[in-house]
């Protein structure tokens, strides 16, 4: 008897099951990162606010690139739907503490998957998350980085205006 | 899964079989044969998956415990499929599980594969 949900799909049922909610994962990622963009903008923190559009459209990219990924294998990928975007936040700190917390449970979420792929021997799942490893390396550093600021430059006085200035400038260049 | 039946020239292997109902497969169509509710109907890949899909999503316990007076009644319906059941609850019992019955037999007959072709040879 031919396997033909193996000839029609790479992914198992349970991983495609991780993949499609990891793809909800970024899209609300992106749409968190938006709606920060606008609560910055509207308080007057332009570099920052840049800095989120810049973080929205790379969650949208890594969206698609589980997307694609999906589909590449034979598998179901499903536009996800998203909800319940906080518009409002009660301080400058507390956007970047948001987006640190954002970032650090889409690492937990991916390695998550990479559990599952350990389990099931996915090498090739595997292999592809590997791309996402390194970049939320990238993204946890610059959240952190950026929480940091509020520590070293102070909130007082003109604190606000020089932590926006920083954010912009926030780079990630590790070799390792 | 050894058993074999012919039927107007198409050759099927039974997958899984139940006192309700039966999944055929069918290696030269790449599709499932599932003899079910008096019919016998033709699923492909994309089907049979949103078939077990429509039938995991109804909630039995739901159903059970609603004292309303419509009829216990499915409609169960998949986009892009030629084929729609209407079922009592209890068949809908007796499908959920030829079909994860099905499941099983053929993520066995995937680690069989592999096991037995696919990494030895």
């Amino acid at each position: 008897m031919k396997d033909i949900m193996r000839i029609k799909c790479l992914l198992s049922s349970d991983v495609e099951t991780l993949l499609n909610q990891q793809i909800k994962k970024e899209a609300l990622s992106s749409s968190i990162y938006l709606s920060m963009a606008s609560w910055c903008n509207r308080n007057g923190y332009d570099f920052s606010s840049d800095y989120f559009f810049k973080q929205a459209e790379e969650e949208r990219h890594h969206q698609l690139k589980f997307y694609k990924y999906v589909l590449d294998m034979g598998g179901n990928a499903i536009s996800p739907e998203v909800t319940d975007i906080k518009l409002e936040y009660n301080s400058f700190r507390e956007v970047f503490e948001e987006a640190l917390d954002q970032e650090i449970s889409v690492t937990q979420s991916i390695k998550n998957i990479a559990a599952r792929c350990h389990k099931e021997q996915d090498y090739v799942t595997l292999e592809f998350l590997n791309w996402f490893f390194k970049e939320q390396r990238e993204e946890e550093y610059k959240a952190r980085r950026a929480l940091e600021l509020f520590e070293v430059i102070g909130e007082e006085g003109t604190g606000r205006w020089q932590i926006d200035k920083h954010v912009g400038q926030i780079k990630y260049d590790s070799e390792a | 899964m050894q058993k074999t039946a012919v039927f107007s020239q198409v050759n099927f292997v039974e997958v899984f079989s139940t006192k309700q109902g039966a999944v055929f497969q069918s290696d030269s169509e790449y599709c499932w044969y599932i003899d079910f509710a008096g019919k016998l109907a033709r699923f492909d890949y994309r089907n049979l998956l949103k078939l077990r899909q429509a039938i995991n999503n109804i909630d039995i316990e739901q159903i059970l415990l609603n004292s309303g007076k419509t009829a216990d009644v499915e409609i169960i319906f998949i986009c892009a499929c030629d084929h729609c059941y209407v079922l009592s609850l209890l068949e809908v019992i007796a499908m959920k599980e030829l079909l994860s019955g099905t499941f099983v037999m053929l993520e066995l007959n995937h680690i069989i594969q592999d096991r037995l072709f696919r990494i030895v040879a």
